[in-house]
């Protein structure tokens, strides 16, 4: 029409690229604004696409395993431990208690890691910069635990298929509980500059609100579950490697909104640490390596295997045509099912909560888009 | 866990080229109960297949069933939460495609997967209207396999460009041919590969 | 009334930055002043490889059995070997390794059954060119040369 012109839209498309400081990782989200109000989202993710699950169709079981770290570069040993617990499930056989219980520390650790950089990222998107580094500082230590157990830090390849490769070090046990002493009152810190702090709740509190029944028609898993007032747990409701014998609390919110998942996640670090201490007492003398063929050839067949991870439910459907080469590896990465439910969160906020909405999802995009 | 293998095709005559051993399959058990007996009086016919492999049970149901299947586990027998959906490629097969959903009930604390065979070119029913989870999944699944759903709100590719040719996760994708090919064609040199 | 003076008088604010201050002591200072300082690293550390020798004799222990090769999930170590008469035994004469598609899974050092093959600390592994980045037997069984800076 000819009296119309652009400025009497009122619908913006503006596009928060791939490289963006908040999209935590390559991200793209094009927004419908009118004016600050958000009217719709669109993700565009694939940008770090790397075909992990074609690779898998040409490598053998063992081999794979290292492919697997790159996925949620920030939680490798999740990620491995979710792998060698499914194909362990297609041999049929079952690791060793000594390896159960240091796979549960390890996890642990690594779930405080996961959550501590989750802290220092949201944080920082928020406008809070004082936390980044304090949680780099905590990183550090446990990533030195990982490196003197395994040799690497982000990357660990810490699991083997039946068990552990390397025996525990000297020291892995005062190492830990030294960490755990010094961690706990740094988590109270983190509460102090936080929790009660005007800025941090008017951002966070009443944002992104998806309650328990969105976050079971999406899908969603993990702390944005939790915080929704659903108390479910994969460690609790299906345990594996050893997870029935340690006692702890599953925290969950109230609202379901991002100041919630905040809260739910620091207390889940403070039940870590929890779990790791109870777990550091079961260590016991005996055998890393349980009896696994050397070339790995598990009969015809195909399973699912699912572990909490610290972003989610991190599921590993295999399917095994009897060679020793896997026939397809499906992971399904929490990230990618939490991120479905952005568009309904974001509607109706404004533009400045769409950082805190990605930033309390907790995602990588390694693992979105393998 | 023992292969099981089918029953061996009858020996051809001597001095013929001997016959290619029967594929194996999974060594599955079949599945009592009160679930299985439930949907086979809801669906009867369609249900071509109820077992349970290592402790993890599956059905397996003609292609056209699978969303009143769906909708039925959601809202008879409370499986309200949609883990996977994913599909294996078989190119010798002739349903070339296995399609499979995962389920799970926060109220049973148990995981069922949803099994079905489809062919080439078949366009099974968007699960979206169920489950809305499905959304992504079954944009990642046409992205990687090129199964179309029908009904899905949005079917486009999702992790490739959206101008993309070819559908990665097939078995006849082969990543060499195809990398250099994009480079020849978009960089004008050899690939390194 | 309480809330009321918490809210003027910014008591949450104050709170965090008291807590900022009290980290400006010297001594909680955690950076590592690298290049001039080198930081540990552990024992087991995934870094450079090398090709072990014998300390007394100065042979190769590598028995060019191959199950490095096997195991390396990009395929970028290439052993060479030929048969030696006398002993009846295959003798080792080059060895590739690609450092470039490595990506230092420790799964050819887990492979080796003699301890020949291992990853050293070293992990300043940046050369000028890509042909620089293959490794042959002689600079495998040199070993790790950490760069020395001078300022």
């Amino acid at each position: 029409m000819a009296d119309k012109t652009f400025l009497d839209s009122t619908e913006l498309v503006l596009n928060m690229g791939p490289q963006h400081p908040s999209t935590h990782g390559v991200l793209r989200v094009i927004l419908k604004l009118d004016g600050e109000k958000i009217m719709g989202t669109d993700c565009v993710i694939g940008y770090l696409h790397r075909g992990v699950e074609k690779i898998a169709e040409n490598r053998t079981y063992a081999m794979f395993a290292p492919y697997v770290d790159r996925m949620d570069y920030v939680a490798a040993v999740s990620n491995g431990l979710g792998y060698c617990l499914a194909v362990e499930k297609l041999l049929s056989v079952e690791a060793p208690p000594r390896a159960q219980v240091t796979r549960v520390i390890l996890t642990e650790l690594n779930r405080i890691a996961s959550h501590l950089l989750w802290l220092g990222t949201h944080a920082l998107d928020i406008g809070a910069t004082t936390p980044l580094f304090y949680v780099m500082r905590e990183r550090e230590e446990i990533l030195n635990i990982f490196e003197k157990y395994c040799g690497a830090r982000l990357t660990t390849h810490a699991f083997r298929i039946g068990g552990l490769q390397y025996e525990l070090y000297e020291g892995f046990e005062e190492d830990t509980l030294r960490f755990c002493d010094w961690f706990l009152p740094r988590v109270d810190e983190y509460e102090e500059l936080l929790t009660e702090n005007r800025i941090w709740v008017d951002r966070l509190k009443g944002v992104g609100i998806l309650d328990a029944e969105d976050c079971k028609a999406y899908g969603v898993t993990g702390p944005v579950l939790r915080a929704a007032g659903v108390e479910w747990d994969l460690r609790r409701a299906q345990p594996y490697s050893g997870y029935e014998q340690y006692e702890f609390k599953i925290p969950t919110g109230q609202n379901g909104d991002t100041y919630d998942r905040y809260l739910v996640r620091m207390e889940e670090m403070r039940q870590s640490v929890r779990i790791i201490r109870q777990a550091v007492e079961r260590i016991e003398p005996g055998p890393i390596m349980a009896k696994v063929p050397k070339v790995i050839k598990p009969p015809v067949g195909e399973v699912y295997v699912s572990i909490e991870a610290p972003k989610g439910e991190l599921g590993y459907f295999i399917v095994s045509d009897g060679s020793t080469q896997p026939y397809r590896v499906r992971v399904r990465p929490p990230s990618f099912v939490n991120l479905q439910a952005l568009d309904k969160m974001a509607r109706g906020g404004l533009f400045a909560d769409i950082v805190a909405i990605i930033g309390t999802f907790d995602i990588v995009l390694g693992e979105i888009d393998r | 866990m023992a292969d099981e293998q089918k029953p061996a095709p009858p020996k051809p005559p001597a001095g013929a080229a001997k016959a290619p051993p029967p594929p194996a399959v999974m060594a599955a058990t079949p599945w009592e109960g009160e679930l299985p007996s439930v949907l086979r009086e809801q669906f009867g016919g369609a249900i071509l297949e109820c077992s349970t492999y290592l402790g993890q049970p599956f059905i397996r149901v003609t292609p056209g069933t699978v969303v009143p299947i769906l909708d039925f586990l959601k809202f008879e027998m409370e499986f309200d939460y949609l883990v996977d959906v994913t599909a294996v490629d078989y190119p010798k097969r002739e349903e070339r495609f296995d399609l499979v959903y995962i389920v799970y009930s926060f109220a049973r604390n148990e995981r069922i997967r949803v099994v079905t065979r489809i062919q080439d070119g078949f366009r099974p029913e968007s699960a979206v209207c169920v489950h809305l989870t499905a959304n992504w999944l079954e944009r990642e699944v046409y992205d990687m396999f090129g199964i179309e759903f029908a009904n899905h709100p949005d079917l486009r590719r999702i992790l490739m460009p959206d101008d993309w040719q070819g559908h990665p996760l097939r078995k006849d994708y082969n990543i060499l041919q195809m990398d250099q090919r994009w480079v020849q064609e978009n960089l004008g040199i050899e690939s390194g590969q | 009334m309480r809330k009321f003076f918490r809210t003027v008088f910014l008591v949450d604010l104050i709170q965090g930055l008291w807590l900022t201050f009290r980290y400006q002591h010297p001594k909680n200072i955690y950076t590592e002043e690298y290049p001039a300082v080198r930081p540990k690293v552990a024992e087991r550390y995934r870094g450079a490889p090398r090709l072990n020798t014998n300390p007394e004799t100065g042979e190769t222990l590598c028995i060019a059995c191959n199950l490095c090769a096997l195991a390396c999930p990009e395929n970028l170590i290439v052993v060479t070997s030929e048969r030696n008469e006398q002993t009846k035994r295959k003798e080792l004469t080059t060895f590739t390794y690609d450092t470039s598609r490595c990506m230092f899974c420790g799964l050819c050092e887990d492979a080796c059954p003699v301890d020949a093959l291992e990853l050293t600390q070293d992990f300043e592994l940046a050369s000028y060119s890509r042909e620089g980045q293959i490794w042959d037997r002689q600079m495998l069984e040199e070993g790790p040369r950490p760069a020395k800076y001078k300022f």
